[in-house]
């Protein structure tokens, strides 16, 4: 009897115990972390901002910023796991969006570069024909 | 007793976890993630341009897809499945930057190259036309120098006229001078000079020492005028048979001719007529109509050697 009491008794000591310290885990754990990223990302938005990233990818910009927001929201709250998750995703919004105002300068300095090339063609090939002229 | 409840439960749970193992999470967004990722993963230029970002895109790819394996809920897998698909979108635009600026690099080279060429192209250019220019200005100088020869050459020609003309002055007048000399007389065939009676020795044929000399002054005459011819004719008086006449005045002709042969001049310029008593220049009824009638007559040629004929 005491066997077959004691058995069931103990996996639910053991369980509560270990529920009880995946919570308890859970949150002191996570606070850290979404601080932390939070920090990151608040950075990773800043830096995005003064690469014109505001002009270039505005979606991702604002979505950034938003989130960022709700991130600050959620730490005020002490929910850490929704403000961790939310900094995580305000720090790629905000990283691809530097990404895009930094492909669309290059692509613009490559396309006026182009253009430069098209004149100058246009130049030489005007210069060769009144020349043979 | 307890364990015939507990059996089932167990075998339950059991199946129940096997079926959710064989069904994984899926939601569109992953979905929509995965297909991307392997686009990325399918540009060769991934790999050269953005290596780290895709590294990160593709431990972001892995996480999403084990939260969807261990069946966890869609909430938590879309949020996996959202950081995937920004990473991925970003090693995207990294890929885009980075084939701009080796455009960018590549036009530039190009730019230089043209611009180069270009340059090169304008030089010879310039150079041909100064070329040119030179070419030109070389061709006008042989112009203004061979117009300065032609100038030099007209100058020339006309002292040479000039000269030749003094020349045939001088020599006209030297020629008057020397005809003074032998008291030419101008006639209309010409001027005449008249060796008289006195030169020949009488009823002969053989020039005096006065004689000589006075044919001497002619044959000097006709050397300074080499293209002047001379007839010679010879007249006497009517004293006589006409005959003899007629054959002395021929000797006498003939003696003048031989004389100035003898001074160098060349027979084909000298022509000789006898003509006996005609032609009698005077009187043969008195002793000196008689004289003046003896003589010989030098018909000069003008400058081509035409001589009019009795």
């Amino acid at each position: 009897m005491m066997n077959k009491n004691s058995i069931p008794g103990l996996l639910t000591a053991c369980t509560l115990a270990v529920a009880a310290l995946a919570v308890g885990g859970c949150t002191s754990s996570v606070k850290a972390p979404a601080t932390s990223s939070v920090a990151v990302s608040a950075a990773a938005v800043d830096n995005a901002a003064s690469a014109d990233a505001a002009q270039f990818a505005p979606v991702e910009m604002a979505a950034a910023r938003e989130k960022m927001a709700r991130a600050n929201q959620a730490m005020a709250a002490k929910d850490y796991k929704t403000a961790l998750a939310l900094a995580d995703q305000a720090q790629v919004d905000a990283k691809l969006a530097q990404s895009k105002a930094n492909s669309a300068k290059a692509q613009a300095v490559s396309d006026a570069l182009q253009e430069d090339l098209r004149v100058l063609r246009e130049e030489l090939a005007r210069a060769n024909t009144t020349k043979t002229q | 007793m307890k364990n015939y409840y507990r059996t089932p439960a167990a075998l339950a749970i059991v199946a129940l976890m096997a079926a959710c193992a064989s069904t994984p999470t899926s939601t569109s967004l992953l979905e929509s993630t995965r297909s991307e990722y392997r686009q990325v993963e399918q540009n060769s230029n991934t790999g050269t341009y953005a290596p780290m970002e895709m590294k990160q895109a593709s431990d972001a790819m892995r996480e999403a897809n084990l939260s969807a394996e261990r069946r966890e809920s869609a909430d938590k897998v879309d949020k996996q499945a959202y950081l995937a698909r920004q990473k991925i979108a970003l090693t995207q635009e990294v890929v885009k930057k980075k084939m701009a600026e080796a455009d960018v690099t590549a036009a530039a080279k190009e730019r230089d190259s043209i611009r180069l060429n270009q340059r090169t192209t304008e030089a010879n250019q310039a150079n041909a036309n100064a070329q040119q220019s030179q070419l030109t200005a070389q061709m006008a100088q042989e112009d203004a120098a061979q117009a300065q020869r032609r100038t030099a050459e007209a100058q020339r020609a006309a002292d040479e006229a000039r000269s030749k003309t003094a020349e045939a002055q001088a020599r006209n007048a030297m020629l008057e001078a020397q005809l003074a000399d032998l008291a030419a007389k101008k006639t209309e065939r010409g001027m005449i000079i008249t060796l008289g009676d006195v030169l020949f020795g009488t009823d002969k044929s053989t020039l005096t020492t006065d004689g000589m000399r006075s044919a001497q002054k002619l044959a000097d005459l006709l050397k300074q005028n080499p293209m002047r011819k001379v007839l010679v004719e010879g007249f006497t008086d009517s004293t006589g048979a006409s005959a003899y006449n007629q054959e002395l005045s021929s000797r006498r002709a003939a003696s003048v001719r031989d004389a100035l042969m003898q001074m160098g001049i060349a027979g084909d310029r000298i022509t000789v007529r006898g003509y006996g008593e005609a032609y009698a220049a005077a009187s043969n009824d008195n002793a000196t109509g008689r004289q003046l009638n003896r003589r010989v007559e030098i018909v000069l040629s003008d400058d081509t050697g035409a001589i009019k004929q009795r």
